[in-house]
């Protein structure tokens, strides 16, 4: 037991100090991307420009460079970015996570409720108008691209109907932090928590049909229904359970995967200083060590989801504990 | 975001345990059997149909551009005068109003010309709206190719041969599949779009459209490889691998005879949830101006280009994002009715 | 600029004159009251700014920001200063820490600055020659952007340079305390240093200023406002110096409001609508162009149009075909419709069409167009049959072109639209938009291959120089370096001769300069290394409640003297 949890913490740190290696290459195999220059300034003389070089260490080798970087990132946590001058990545990213965690979670709330909502009425009104209704929204909602959907949503609420009673009160846009200013917090992530869970409510609605679709043609759900349990009692008790554990193991990933950046489509369209939109801009100003640290934030996410997943997975799946 | 997650959680994918006899029915051919079945759902016929009509409208970009809309859409027109109801009206109209600032571009005419407006350079909307459609399924096809090529190769590679090759391969995929797939696609994007690809002899130039679609076909190359190899490492433990390998077949017949057409059936089923996952990633990446490069056009590019107007002249950002919705709408469809049809147990999710 | 300069050091003796032009640049409604009573009716309230980003780090030595320089107004001060004061009179140079413009001795190479009594950091201490001499000896060592451009000129500056460390600027700058005044000593006279003194990067810091750059932690000034506190992610905070004494309206003037708050990561849209409502009341960005009909109807009264001494420009690659050809080059700019860029900018109340490098209004500026359908003065229409026929002539056609553009959506307009003008002209063009915080540098590097891009110029001060000597001159071209500024890579040994020349004539006759620099701009844009665009117009939405808007050529907006009450 103890062999396999240290296994497995071996393959987490595998996994992101690649992922450090990764990034760090990518960005600085770049040419062009000379981070004296730009941190030298406009119209730096050559001479400025080698100075600037020699004192952020630019002149030695590339995998001094990585190390010094990380035990930076890591360690004395004083990394500072190559854009924003004296900008540290760790209060950085520290600070953008909230924005981020406030539009996911909520998000998340909108998604499992709607999802559930969704699979389990399309799944008990089978092959009905109402079940087919569900479905053609639910595929709606994962065809359109997030960045668009909340674009209209923008022009909706900001512009078209702003000056009607639906709209009115949506303030402009940006975060408004939740323990200054609660009221406007909900008020501001309200939309953008709609639209990023509109993509998941469709598939977790989809997901969640099929896998209760499935379970009652099990022999389990079969012999409940025959016994004459009432369906309420059928639905929650036995398909639903067992339905839910894919749902459980999606929603584990997708939730890591969200936090740790990947909501920046919503983030850069809805002006939410996440750590999404963080990352973007770290990427776009090909600002390493940002970069570096946003990414790593990111993965860390990715890779902590899926352990707990694993572990999740065991703890509800009775097939999987027994084996 | 992120991605659809209905190929982002590769656990999701893992495949029950194959079923003995898939590619080797009774009767009539699987393909032709799956056929009957996918032509008798309404559905079906009614989102091949839409995505008929979007591929053959695509196609002709041209004979619109030219006949129709009769203007270039890859060519500034800034100065441009049209005939809106018998009077000549600019195509990028200044402000009249108080201080007179900004100028706007002609909303739509919903006639042969700029019947959807024009963009921020005069251009008519409608025309690269079809050419913008020809570059988005074309780089979604392409990187679907290049993904599940890569994939099968990986996924077979790693499945078949075990032991070390499997280790390695799978380590890599995990570093890969750990990296976030946008952030990953966004990195290479930034990187690649500067300077290009050399590769001996090969160059891709910054503009190139191949660009996109190597960097889309790559990032999902481990969210497919991974189901494969475990397909294929459930086929080789299955009886009839193992008794073709107590009869003495050598490893590349069972190979091509075997596991070959049940893989390939399974990566069928992805090709078009696959497109779907990558018209979206595409215009995602043109969105934010790495993706297609101007003067070509995507539908991304275009929405990033009624970004800027969306308060004045929304349709131009409106009209690529439905076109988006409804292919990928019709792809979706379509997926759901092959995977049923072809192979039940590939599970999508 | 001494022109200037000469009338400024004439109204210096009369402190009346000086006062009364203070308060004629005060601008329109302010005239005739009293500033005092003003001042005791509108003081007090909170100014709230607010950019998409921040501008980095607030070291005023080190950044080198039209954004922050703006901050940087109220906060700091060198020995001398651009006055606060509306228009034009904003290129006007007073003194500040100094108590007045010193005559230069000595051939033109010494400066005696006498320092003015009184003077207080933000930290309480008094300002004193020796906080001026490590002022300057802080600037090479921290290794700032100009050492090298505006600074070299100072005595021992060259030592400075190659071991900042040790740097002493023995001989350059000294400073004697029972006398109260500093001494710079130049290597050659210069018709520039004032306006090279009185630019942030040689503000005065006290003497244990940190010597390394500030990044975040702000550094005491001696300004009315503070920076009290900067995170780039989230706000700037600055509130009034607790030791200020206003000494000089036209350099520190004391502010209305009692704090200013500059808040970042605001898109342009979201900054647009909380104007509207009155949550902020002014934007760093241009607004964007799908607002601007909408803010220029409803709330003209708010939007406040300024000409700006700049100018956007396409630089060709002067070594990379097909613009090693001048033909080409010239063709390019036969071929641009200036109007039809004025309007991707945003109509012709932003912008102006140009065709030569010095902007309007600027020293030396002279007009003159040789790109248009009538050669003349001023621009009027393409001339695409002349374009057609040098593309021809020069054999280029069909060769691949990319625009490198930054990636917003103006200047991605601006390139998109370049490219089109170029397949036009038969070529195979495209354009690639990268990140506003690269393509800068990007562009410059002979290493990265671009042929042709988008990019501005916006002066750092009032001289011809300032553009035609730093855009072109051989020197400011440094092959495979980041820090390449001469963009076209384009180098005239002739023209460069006369540019020496001219800065040379500036410090006995800026007249007879002017016509040289008048000369030295038509010379490069007869060999065309560069296509000049436009001239922008500075836009600047403010909040309903905002009074007092005063606009100053070289600094813009001069956020101390607005008021919100």
């Amino acid at each position: 037991m103890i062999f396999a949890v240290l296994q497995r913490l071996g393959q987490m740190l595998f996994v992101m100090i690649g992922i450090s290696a990764l990034v760090f290459l990518i960005f600085f195999a770049t040419p062009g991307s000379d981070p004296a220059a730009r941190l030298a300034g406009r119209n730096a003389s050559p001479e400025t420009v080698e100075a600037i070089r020699k004192d952020f260490g630019f002149d030695r080798p590339l995998p001094v460079q990585y190390v010094i970087m990380m035990n930076r990132l890591f360690v004395t946590q004083d990394l500072t970015s190559f854009v924003n001058r004296g900008m540290r990545v760790v209060p950085a990213v520290a600070q953008a996570a909230p924005v981020t965690l406030s539009l996911v979670a909520g998000a998340a709330v909108l998604w499992v409720i709607g999802g559930i909502f969704v699979g389990v009425v399309a799944a008990l009104s089978r092959d009905t108008l109402l079940d087919r209704g569900l479905m053609v929204l639910a595929l709606i909602g994962v065809s359109m691209p997030v960045y668009w959907l909340g674009e209209v949503m923008n022009l909706m609420t900001q512009s078209r109907f702003h000056d009607t009673v639906f709209f009115s009160w949506v303030p402009s846009l940006g975060y408004k932090p939740l323990l200054t200013d609660p009221w406007g917090w909900f008020k501001t992530l309200i939309i953008p928590w709609f639209t990023l869970a509109a993509l998941y409510i469709g598939i977790y609605g989809r997901v969640l049909r099929a896998n209760l679709v499935e379970a009652y043609q099990e022999d389990f759900i079969r012999t409940a229904r025959a016994k004459g349990l009432s369906p309420t009692r059928v639905m929650v008790r036995h398909a639903l359970r067992t339905s839910l554990i894919p749902f459980v193991t999606m929603f584990g990933l997708d939730f890591g995967v969200l936090v740790g950046g990947s909501a920046l489509l919503t983030e850069v369209v809805f002006g939410l200083n996440g750590v999404g939109r963080l990352t973007y801009q770290a990427l776009l100003n090909l600002d390493l060590p940002m970069v570096l640290g946003t990414v790593m934030y990111a993965s860390f996410f990715v890779v902590v989801a899926n352990a707990l997943v694993d572990v999740v997975y065991v703890l509800i799946d009775p097939r999987v504990r027994e084996s | 975001m992120s991605i659809p997650s209905d190929i982002a959680s590769p656990d999701a994918f893992i495949p029950d345990m194959p079923d003995e006899t898939a590619g080797k029915r009774v009767g009539a051919s699987p393909w032709r059997r799956a056929w009957l079945l996918m032509r008798r759902d309404k559905p079906t016929v009614l989102a091949a149909i839409v995505l008929v009509l979007i591929v053959v409208s695509s196609l002709s970009a041209p004979l619109y551009a030219g006949y129709v809309a009769a203007s270039d859409p890859f060519r500034s027109n800034l100065s441009a005068r049209i005939t809106v109801d018998g009077k000549r009206v600019k195509v990028m109209q200044a402000s009249t109003e108080g201080l007179g600032l900004g100028v706007t571009p002609i909303g739509p005419t919903y006639g042969a010309q700029y019947f959807l407006g024009a963009d921020t350079q005069g251009r008519d909307v409608a025309a690269r709206l079809l050419y913008g459609g020809r570059n988005s399924l074309l780089i979604a096809t392409s990187a679907t190719v290049i993904c599940l090529v890569l994939a099968a190769v990986i996924g077979i590679t790693a499945g078949f041969f075990g032991g070390i090759t499997d280790q390695i391969l799978s380590r890599i995929l995990d570093i890969l599949w750990a990296f976030p797939v946008y952030l990953l696609a966004i990195s290479l994007s930034i990187v690649l779009l500067s300077h290009g690809i050399v590769i001996g002899p090969i160059e891709i130039t910054g503009d190139s459209l191949l660009l996109p679609i190597v960097i889309i076909g790559i990032i999902y190359v481990p969210y497919v490889a991974r189901p494969v190899r475990g397909r294929v490492m459930a086929l080789k433990k299955s009886e009839f691998v193992l008794a073709a390998k107590g009869l003495g077949i050598p490893a590349w017949r069972i190979l091509v005879n075997d596991i070959l057409p049940n893989v390939s059936t399974m990566l069928i089923v992805f090709v078009p949830l696959m497109m779907a996952l990558n018209i979206i990633t595409e215009s995602s990446l043109s969105f934010l101006s790495i993706g297609v490069q101007a003067p070509d056009a995507s539908w991304g590019t275009i929405i990033q280009d009624g970004q800027t107007l969306l308060y004045t002249r929304p349709a131009v950002a409106l009209a690529p994002g439905i076109a988006i919705a409804l292919t990928v709408l019709s792809l979706n469809v379509l997926g759901d009715s092959i995977r049923d049809a072809l192979d039940p147990r590939t599970k999508l999710v | 600029m001494t022109i200037r300069l000469k009338q400024l050091t004439r109204h210096a003796g009369t402190m009346l004159a000086t006062c009364l032009l203070a308060q004629t640049a005060l601008g329109g409604a302010a005239q005739a009251q009293d500033r005092a009573a003003l001042m005791s009716e509108h003081r007090g309230g909170t100014i709230t700014l607010a950019a998409v980003s921040a501008a980095g780090t607030v070291d005023p030595m080190i950044n080198y920001t039209a954004q922050f320089w703006q901050i940087f107004q109220m906060t700091y001060d060198g020995l001398v200063k651009f006055k606060q004061a509306a228009g034009t009179d904003g290129f006007d140079i007073v003194p500040s820490i100094a108590e007045a413009l010193p005559e230069p001795t000595n051939d033109g190479k010494t400066y005696v600055f006498k320092i003015r009594k009184g003077i207080k950091f933000s930290n309480g201490k008094d300002v004193t020659p020796a906080d001026v001499v490590a002022s300057f000896q802080r600037i090479f060592k921290i290794k700032g952007p100009t050492t090298g451009s505006f600074y070299n000129g100072i005595v021992g500056a060259d030592a400075c340079i190659a071991t900042p460390e040790s740097c002493t600027l023995e001989g350059g700058v000294t400073g004697d305390d029972t006398a109260g005044t500093v001494t710079i000593n130049l290597v050659a006279p210069d018709a520039e240093i004032f306006s090279k003194l009185a630019v942030p990067h040689a503000s005065i810091l006290p003497a244990d200023a940190p010597l390394a750059d500030a990044g975040t932690t702000p550094i005491p000034g001696t300004g009315a406002y503070m920076i009290a506190s900067y995170d780039p992610n989230a706000e700037m905070v600055l509130k009034r110096n607790p030791s200020f004494k206003e000494w000089s309206v036209d350099a520190q003037p004391d502010g209305y409001a009692d704090e200013v708050v500059y808040k970042f990561g605001l898109t342009e849209e979201a900054a647009i609508n909380a104007i509207i409502n009155g949550q902020i009341d002014w934007m760093f960005d241009t607004p964007p162009s799908d607002r601007l009909p909408e803010i220029g109807a409803k709330y003209a009264s708010q939007v406040h149009i300024d000409p700006l001494a700049a100018f956007w420009y396409a630089p060709m690659n002067t070594n990379l075909a097909p613009f090693d050809n001048v033909k080409v080059r010239q063709a390019v700019n036969y071929a641009l419709d200036r109007d039809a860029l004025v309007g991707l900018f945003g109509g012709d109340v932003l912008a102006q069409p140009v065709c030569q490098i010095l902007p309007p209004d600027f020293p030396g500026h002279v007009d003159s167009c040789l790109y248009t359908k009538a050669p003349g003065e001023s621009w009027s229409e393409p001339d695409m049959e002349k374009a057609q026929a040098l593309v021809d002539e020069s054999g280029t056609k069909g060769q691949k072109v990319t625009i490198i553009a930054e990636d917003n959506a103006v200047a991605r307009g601006i390139g998109t639209y370049i490219a089109s003008v170029l397949t036009e002209l038969g070529y195979d063009a495209s354009m690639k938009a990268i990140s506003p915080n690269i393509q800068f540098t990007y562009i410059q590097n002979t290493n990265n291959n671009v042929q042709i891009s988008v990019s501005q110029w916006y002066q750092d001060y009032p001289a011809a120089s300032n553009f035609l000597n730093v855009l072109l001159s051989c020197s400011s071209f440094n092959k495979g370096s980041d820090a390449s500024v001469n963009i076209a890579g384009y180098c005239n040994t002739e023209l460069d001769a006369k540019m020496k020349q001219a800065m040379t004539t500036a410090l006995t006759d800026q007249d007879a300069a002017n016509v040289l620099w008048a000369d030295v701009d038509k010379g490069f844009m007869e060999q065309a290394p560069l296509a000049p665009l436009f001239t922008p117009k500075s836009v600047n939405f403010t909040s309903a409640r905002l009074g007092n808007y005063v606009f100053n050529k070289q600094n813009r907006w001069n956020i101390a003297q607005s008021w919100v009450k």
